[in-house]
């Protein structure tokens, strides 16, 4: 018998919680068939089988957590190779007859209930809307049920939605108090991951803060903030490139690299993950659009890869969607930069005559005082800010 | 009320069971190397039939249609064909497609559900073996349009059973090929039973020759167990077709000593008595005393003879079960000259999971 | 009450209906002193005599047009095409005339016939005797098509075929022809045509499948129900036309659907359940509708054809997607 142990899935991750089996004990399994899909803190991984054999047992069930190295699965019967399978001999004595092929006969006794339709007419209320109203909704954090729906034929509608949300603004101040459910969850995932990086943080990091804003007023297409936020970034390494790389404590040294792999914190339903757009140094605007577009899209798909959400070289973070002008981002070491984007707003500037209204990024940037020092981070932060307000 | 039609069909048999020659046996039968070559031919046949079955019965071959007590008429009918010729069999023809110069494991490869098996080494323009039941006779008399339209000396042959007569296929063919003067010959290889169905209950005609008429094309009829007679008359016909004259039908007779295929058991439906006279009259027993007769065979070669094939036959079934399951893929890579591009998407989901079946069968 | 095949429980309905309508006429190839390729028809001749269960010559076209002009004068035959392979021939009598006749004629003439036929692959066998065109059939208005997927089914939706005053054709999954056995009263009850039956009841995912493919999708189902997924299944059994309301109902409840069929894709059974949800059903629907089928090509050589048909991997993995959605 073989027993075959998680592996390292790429990211020196202690753990891995098991989401779905592929096989079952007993099941003939050849090399390379999925045997389990595994959530690792960052991604969901498919593990293909390393052997031809049967399944003897599993070692765990769906949502339980495997630490690595342990025990996943045994085999038993282990081939390096395929047999070519042989066609099955024919019925000798019963008569199974057929003039062709081989009609293959059972004894099993067929246990089954049949229910012909027609007979069941249970209407159960369930309430209606299509696929893309559903995901809007999950998006915006809406739950169908408390909404009214308008549609023809019973169903709510996008405009149903929109006029909920607005509504919700209005009720929110006249609401009764909600209660709420107290509960406790065993962190997994992304969520355990934050919690192990969070305190490696708060034990080794000298975070210090930079806040500023950039005047974005002058700007010709008002529009692909993410991807001129990204340019900057680079400008702010080309500065001063002591911000782009990592610090390694144990040997006090302070790495600053050439390539400039940004990573972009997203939060997702599951929590925080980081995907990373590579050599951001070496792409045209147009690019970065590109790259930025692509990422949302396999966000949303979970189809990001382990190795492209490791390795990177700086880290922006865009927390402002909903509320947060300024804060103080925490980098992951060992990287020692980390830039925050807080909410766009329309602000009152003074201007050379009077007074104006520009829209404005606020802009917090952490470093690690380790290894950067406040002159460092404040010449990085001018060069952002420089390449951000240009117009284009 | 006059005659103003009439129709006789003619029979013919040069060599009887026992292997004594009629008197007006053609100059063929005078020639020892093209005999000894016909019996050769038929004997490998039967030596790879044999094995053929064996191999279904040990699960190592899918279910297999058998040409045993047909050795005659099919080794015949294509002795007499030119290489440029083109064969559309049925799926029992055997003898005929080995010695066309189909191998014997591309053979073994169709039956063994592997399509490479059609893909003939060594021969071109052959039609594959084909299973709905004289749908081959109109592709025949279509290759026969084509070589006509080119002004080729070339011919088709068309081959199915008795029970193929029955199907509108068979008649439209022939009646097209009378109407055009195709360079096509139909030959019909009634070994009496269409799986269970006897030739009686097929249909009311005393011969299958006949049906010609229908068309408008000479039919004769010929001992199909006489390799002289089915070798010289479709010989005969071919001749004709290359002159111009148009196509005909030749009726063999036969019988079909074994099961309608591997999966059959003809038991159910024959009287043991008359499969046992029907061996009596069998293809090899009487070319063998003739040619015993003639002082040119013997015991002697008759056990070398039965050596060879039976190597010659193990070196084709090591050929066939060596021979890998090809790639998944390929059920997509020839369906088009180029792939269309919405096959792309299943043709990576069939590689994905390939083999991943667990051989399921409920 | 016996243990029956599937096989087992098409006899039975068929020698049950030669036994109380003089009318009905059995007609095929090899079905008669034979008792049929698969034994179809075995003992029935020999029961009933050569006028009631006849070997006929070698022609589908023939058997075909001969039921037709038989049923429409007062007979009611059950034809049989040895594999679906051969059945091409009869396309020409089925769709010009088996379809058409009642409505050409204002009811004055009418074709209760049923042709039976094996369908299907998965059984090792030659060219052409894996075939899975039910499509084909119900394109043609005027014609109904089922398909048993047990011995119980089979015997009572034969029953019902049979008696049926219109053209039904009746194509049996080869491949479980005696796969399991089940206990059926030979009672003469039929089941009712133009409903689907079903199997399994669950509130996650709605799977509409039919024939041999109902064993797949079960062990799928089971192997997900180990994960929690829980899942309906419905056997179509009548193939045309659609009991859509069934399926519909499910698909309310479940908000996903899934259609695994053994025939090719494109122009499937399966996509005209997925446009008649797609019509109807839009505003219970999750996600997209999936399809799990046999591929746009011919049907492979059996060395090969396993990889053709749709696998519990497949479907599994079908099932998953539509969670996720």
């Amino acid at each position: 018998m073989t027993t075959f142990n998680l592996p390292d899935l790429g990211e020196g991750l202690p753990d891995a919680e098991i989401v779905a089996w592929h096989v079952a004990e007993g099941d003939l399994v050849r090399i390379d068939d999925l045997l389990v899909s595994v959530e690792t803190a960052k991604a969901v991984v498919e593990v293909p089988s390393p052997y031809t054999g049967v399944v003897e047992k599993l070692h765990a069930s769906a949502g339980d957590i495997v630490a690595t190295g342990a025990p996943l699965v045994d085999f038993s019967d282990v081939t390096a190779s395929d047999a070519v399978p042989e066609p099955p001999a024919a019925d000798a004595g019963e008569d199974a007859a057929t003039v062709v092929g081989n009609v293959p006969t059972g004894g099993e006794l067929l246990q089954e209930t049949a229910i012909a339709g027609g007979s069941r007419r249970h209407k159960k209320g369930r309430i209606k809307a299509t696929p893309s109203v559903r995901t809007k909704a999950k998006r915006l954090g809406l739950d169908l049920a408390e909404i009214t729906a308008t549609g023809k034929n019973g169903q709510i509608t996008i405009a149903d939605l929109d006029s909920h949300a607005a509504k919700g603004k209005v009720l929110a101040r006249s609401a009764r108090p909600k209660t709420i459910a107290g509960r406790s969850d065993q962190l997994r995932g992304p969520r355990r991951a934050m919690a192990q990086s969070m305190s490696k943080f708060r034990d080794e990091v000298a975070l210090c803060t930079l806040f500023d804003d950039a005047d974005i007023n002058e700007w010709i297409v008002k529009r692909n903030i993410t991807a001129r936020i990204l340019r900057a970034i680079v400008a702010g390494c080309v500065a001063e490139p002591g911000l782009n790389g990592f610090y390694h404590s144990d040997a006090m040294t302070h790495q600053t690299e050439s390539r400039v792999d940004i990573a972009m914190a997203v939060d997702t339903e599951e929590g925080l993950i980081v995907p990373v757009i590579r050599n951001v140094e070496a792409m045209s605007i147009d690019d970065i659009r590109a790259a930025v577009k692509h990422l949302k899209q396999a966000t949303r798909n979970r189809t990001i890869a382990p190795q492209d959400m490791v390795n990177y070289t700086f880290t922006l973070s865009n927390f402002g969607m909903m509320a947060g002008r300024y804060a103080t981002p925490l980098m992951v070491p060992p990287t020692v930069g980390i830039l925050g984007t807080g909410k766009l707003q329309h602000d009152v500037v003074a201007v050379m005559g009077g007074i104006e209204v520009h829209r404005r990024i606020p802009l917090s940037l952490s470093f690690d005082h380790r290894c950067v020092t406040g002159g460092e981070a404040a010449r990085f932060l001018a060069a952002v800010i420089q390449d951000l307000e240009m117009p284009d | 009320m006059e005659t103003i039609a009439d129709f006789e069909v003619q029979y013919s048999q040069f060599l009887n069971p026992e292997g004594k020659p009629s008197s007006d046996i053609p100059e063929l039968a005078k020639e020892p190397d093209a005999l000894i070559g016909l019996y050769r031919a038929m004997t490998e046949t039967r030596v790879f039939d044999t094995k053929a079955v064996n191999l279904q019965r040990t699960g190592k071959l899918g279910t297999y249609a058998s040409s045993l007590g047909h050795e005659a008429a099919h080794v015949g009918i294509a002795a007499a064909m030119r290489e440029d010729d083109v064969l559309a069999p049925s799926y029992r023809e055997t003898g005929t497609m080995l010695y066309r110069g189909v191998r014997m494991e591309e053979l073994l490869l169709y039956w063994g559900g592997d399509e490479r098996g059609s893909d003939f080494a060594d021969v071109k323009n052959d039609f594959p073996y084909c299973v709905p039941i004289a749908t081959q006779c109109l592709h025949a008399a279509g290759a026969a349009m084509a070589f006509q339209l080119r002004g080729e000396s070339r011919c088709a042959v068309s081959l199915n059973g008795d029970g193929g007569t029955s199907e509108g296929a068979f008649y439209e063919a022939m009646n097209v090929a009378g109407a055009r003067n195709l360079p096509v010959i139909f030959i019909v290889i009634n070994n009496k039973w269409a799986i269970s169905l006897p030739i009686e209950e097929q249909t009311a005609t005393k011969t299958l020759a006949q049906k010609a008429v229908a068309a408008g094309i000479p039919g004769i009829q010929v001992d199909g167990n006489d390799v002289i007679a089915v070798r010289h008359w479709v010989e005969r016909a071919l001749a004709r077709a290359r002159k111009g004259e148009g196509a005909c039908l030749i009726e063999t007779v036969t019988y079909r000593l074994s099961d309608h295929t591997t999966a059959d058991d003809a038991s159910r439906y024959r009287k043991k008595e008359d499969v046992e006279a029907a061996w009596k009259v069998e293809p090899l027993i009487r070319i063998r005393k003739y040619l015993t007769e003639l002082g040119i065979w013997d015991e002697e070669k008759e056990k070398a003879l039965l050596e060879d094939a039976a190597d010659k036959v193990d070196i084709a079934v090591q050929k066939y079960l060596n021979t890998p399951k090809p790639p998944v893929e390929s059920m997509f890579d020839y369906m088009y000259k180029e792939l269309p591009e919405f096959l792309e998407e299943q043709r990576e989901h069939a590689i994905r999971y390939a083999d991943k079946n667990g051989g399921e069968h409920g | 009450m016996a243990e029956v095949t599937l096989i087992d429980a098409v006899t039975m309905a068929m020698a049950w209906e030669l036994e109380h309508d003089p009318m009905v006429v059995i007609l095929g190839e090899d079905v008669g002193v034979n008792g049929g390729v698969f034994r179809a028809t075995a003992g029935l001749q020999k029961r009933f005599g050569v006028d009631r269960v006849q070997d006929t010559p070698l022609a589908e076209g023939m058997i075909a047009g001969i039921s037709i002009g038989m049923a429409t004068q007062g007979m009611r035959p059950i034809a049989e095409i040895q594999f679906m392979g051969f059945i091409y021939p009869t396309v020409d009598q089925m769709i010009n005339h088996a379809g058409r006749i009642r409505n050409r004629t204002r009811g004055r003439l009418t074709c209760p016939m049923v042709l039976r036929a094996p369908f299907g692959g998965g059984i090792h066998a030659p060219e052409h005797h894996s075939e899975s065109t039910e499509a084909l059939f119900a394109h043609m208005p005027g014609i109904r098509v089922v398909i048993p997927s047990s011995p119980a089914r089979a015997y009572g939706l034969l029953l019902a075929a049979i008696r049926d005053p219109d053209p039904v054709v009746f194509l049996e999954p080869k491949r479980i022809y005696r796969l399991n056995k089940q206990e059926v009263e030979d009672n003469g009850k039929a089941l009712p045509l133009d409903v689907c039956y079903i199997l399994r009841e669950g509130t996650d995912v709605t799977l509409v499948t039919w024939g041999a493919m109902i064993f797949e999708t079960i062990k799928a189902v089971d192997q997900l129900a180990r994960n929690g997924v829980s899942c309906e299944v419905i056997d179509l059994a009548t193939i045309s036309p659609i009991d859509y309301e069934t399926i519909l109902e499910s698909v309310e409840k479940t908000g996903r659907l899934v259609i695994v069929h053994e025939a090719a894709r494109s122009c499937g059974v399966g996509a005209e359940i997925a446009a008649i949800v797609a019509e109807k059903g839009m505003y219970d629907l999750k996600g997209p509708i999936r399809r799990v089928t046999g591929y746009d090509v011919v049907m492979p050589l059996f060395r090969r054809e396993m990889d053709y048909l749709p696998s519990v991997s497949k479907i599994v993995d079908a099932i998953g997607a539509a969670m996720h959605d």
